[in-house]
């Protein structure tokens, strides 16, 4: 059982408040994930949740109960740091047995927990090395290692992958998602790598400014984004925006040319700023007519970056198309993937 | 750089540095020589630089309590106040030393920076300049003639530095191990008995030896503090005997011997953590 709820959590050095009020709900099991830009307060959100940091103001419960007071070691809570953290005079063996020695969990006992998570892990033949002797995935493991071998309500992880290469990233990443199923612990996991957040989460929380953004399944953040910001930091190539007027549901663009259809509920004459995933464009046949300004095959798909309105506007296709530079592409938005935000205050306009 | 070895660059600063050190330790070496020779060989020409018949005469006639140079000085005393001295006083500048540059380390308070680097000042002043401020205050204090003022005295000397060597070692300890330490459980203690500690070995070692040999051959502080024979130190023995015997060579030779002896032992076995505990400090000051 691992539950975790924050309400209210505010969090302050000195004069400057870093985190402003974050409530977050998290079930027992859900696969949780802070994101933001760096300095948006997610890591100490985590640490704080962990003990490491001491909050404000507002309560951190686990279970329902509140641990706002109590000291790391009491809360129950495992966490894997970025830097992996491992003790460098300890072998695997003896990082992974450390909080169970401490913890006076009888000898046999801690041997067969400890072989069971280095069997999970693959960590069997690396028993008796020290840190430094294995490679930058192997460590990452060891950290988790560490945690399961505590059997904790709530796993935390910060940042856990940043220090790999691409390849083992995304290794790691399905590793650590396997295991979330395999065990069913309830893990909280900051990242600022959006995809990683896409990928694993069952939940997104996303940061800005010790603010909490919005909070959703990942596809929901994606395809009904609650702001600008949302907009814009989540997916890869991101959203594409430009400034528009709603006139006769239509989405006019500065330059008089109509984007799209403009979503349900704005009212005529008012002045939106449009979003555009790059895949929701349609090429050849629309009204829109931009000049190409730069085209990029990935070999799955082709990027065009076109000028639209004076805009530069990323559009991706998996079609072959062949147009280039100088080229004009003739284009139209897939109905109902035009998204409205404030100009303003970058809240979500209209429905879609 | 170059990666090609210059050999005749190092021939050449190793036959430097081989003069400079039989430059250096040739007198004492002989010395160490004439320990072992009788009183009639130092004295007869031509002389000789192995001894002709190796005898230790000169180190028993130390030990031999009968005699009456040892009513005068008492070589197995000498000794032990001086380890008494020496290795107590190391314990305290290591206990205390570690407990400060902990907190300087890890704990953010006002000038801590400032304060960190004052220790450093302290050891720019002449030991000399102290000499007489120190001799009002142990008498005040009643501590002069005492072994234990003589201890408090060199604790205090040492402490500064020891800290500073700590704590800037224990800088370089990446704080995250002990919050990882303290989520599996540990409490602060022992996040640094088990966690920092051991990482920290290199840096204790260092500053204990450098406080061992600095207390073990301090002569200035302990000529002027200890008066009584009981409570005199090595360094003290070292030089009134000197005085006393200085037709004597051999027996000179044999006290300064043994006297050099742990401060060698410790260099021996520790001079492999002394530059790495140093170097430590020096990267990152």
């Amino acid at each position: 059982m691992g539950s975790v709820t924050l309400r209210n959590i505010r969090k302050s050095y000195g004069p400057v408040e870093v985190l402003h009020g974050i409530d977050l709900d998290v079930a027992d099991g859900e696969f949780v994930v802070l994101v933001g830009p760096s300095g948006c307060g997610k890591s100490t959100l985590l640490r704080s949740l962990a003990g490491l940091e001491t909050i404000s103001a507002g309560d951190i419960s686990i279970d329902d109960k509140v641990i706002n007071g109590l000291e790391p070691k009491n809360r129950d809570i495992a966490m894997v740091f970025q830097n992996y953290a491992l003790y460098p005079h300890m072998k695997v063996r003896e990082n992974m047995a450390f909080s169970l020695k401490l913890n006076k969990v009888p000898k046999d006992e801690i041997e067969s927990k400890v072989a069971k998570a280095a069997e999970i892990l693959s960590l069997t033949a690396m028993l008796d090395r020290y840190p430094k002797q294995l490679s930058g995935g192997q460590r990452q493991r060891v950290a988790m290692g560490r945690a399961i071998v505590r059997d904790p309500k709530v796993f935390l992880f910060d940042e856990p992958l940043s220090n790999l290469d691409a390849k083992l990233r995304v290794q790691m990443r399905s590793e650590i998602k396997e295991l979330h199923q395999r065990l069913g612990t309830t893990i909280v996991y900051v990242t600022h790598d959006q995809i990683e957040a896409m990928t694993m989460a069952d939940k997104i929380v996303v940061m800005k400014d010790g603010h909490v953004e919005q909070i959703g399944a990942p596809l929901d953040l994606y395809d009904t984004p609650a702001n600008l910001f949302v907009a814009g930091f989540i997916g890869s190539p991101s959203m594409n925006f430009m400034s528009c007027t709603a006139q006769g549901g239509k989405a006019v663009l500065s330059n008089g040319q109509v984007l799209g259809a403009a979503p349900a509920g704005l009212g005529e004459g008012q002045a939106f700023t449009a979003g555009v995933r790059p895949e929701h464009f349609v090429i050849g046949s629309g009204a829109l007519d931009a000049p190409v300004t730069l085209v990029e095959p990935t070999g799955a798909e082709i990027q065009f970056t076109v000028d639209i309105a004076g805009d530069h506007v990323l559009i991706t296709t998996r079609d072959r198309v062949t147009a280039r530079l100088g080229d004009t592409l003739n284009l139209s938005v897939e109905p109902g993937k035009l998204h409205a935000f404030d100009p303003e205050t970058g809240a979500r306009l209209g429905g879609v | 750089m170059n990666p090609q070895p210059r050999p005749l660059y190092w021939i050449g600063l190793s036959i430097f540095g081989l003069v400079i050190a039989t430059y250096v330790l040739f007198p004492i070496f002989w010395l160490f020589l004439a320990s072992f020779k009788t009183t009639g060989e130092l004295a007869s020409l031509p002389l000789t630089f192995w001894p002709v018949a190796p005898t230790i005469e000169a180190y028993t006639a130390l030990f031999d309590t009968t005699s009456q140079s040892s009513q005068i000085l008492n070589w197995p005393r000498l000794i032990s106040n001086s380890f008494l001295v020496s290795v107590s006083s190391t314990l305290i500048v290591l206990v205390f030393g570690t407990l400060a540059g902990y907190a300087f380390s890890r704990i953010q308070f006002p000038g801590r920076d400032l304060i960190l680097g004052g220790l450093l000042i302290s050891r720019m002043f002449q030991g000399a300049a102290l000499l007489l401020p120190t001799y009002r205050l142990m008498n005040n204090l009643g501590l002069q003639d005492s072994l234990l003022g003589l201890t408090l005295l060199y604790s205090a000397f040492g402490l500064p530095f020891a800290t500073w060597i700590i704590a800037s070692s224990l800088r370089e300890i990446p704080f995250e191990l002990e919050e990882s330490a303290m989520m599996d459980g540990a409490s602060r203690l022992q996040c640094m008995v088990k966690i920092v500690l051991p990482l920290a070995t290199p840096a204790l070692i260092t500053a204990a030896m450098w406080h061992f040999v600095g207390a073990w051959s301090e002569f200035a502080f302990a000529s002027i503090l200890m008066e009584s024979s009981d409570s005199k130190t090595v360094t003290i023995g070292l030089a009134s005997f000197v005085e006393l015997f200085t037709i004597e060579f051999n027996r000179v030779g044999a006290a300064a011997s043994l006297v050099a002896m742990p401060i060698m032992l410790v260099f021996f076995f520790g001079q492999r953590y002394f530059t790495r505990g140093l170097l430590a400090g020096a990267v990152k000051g």
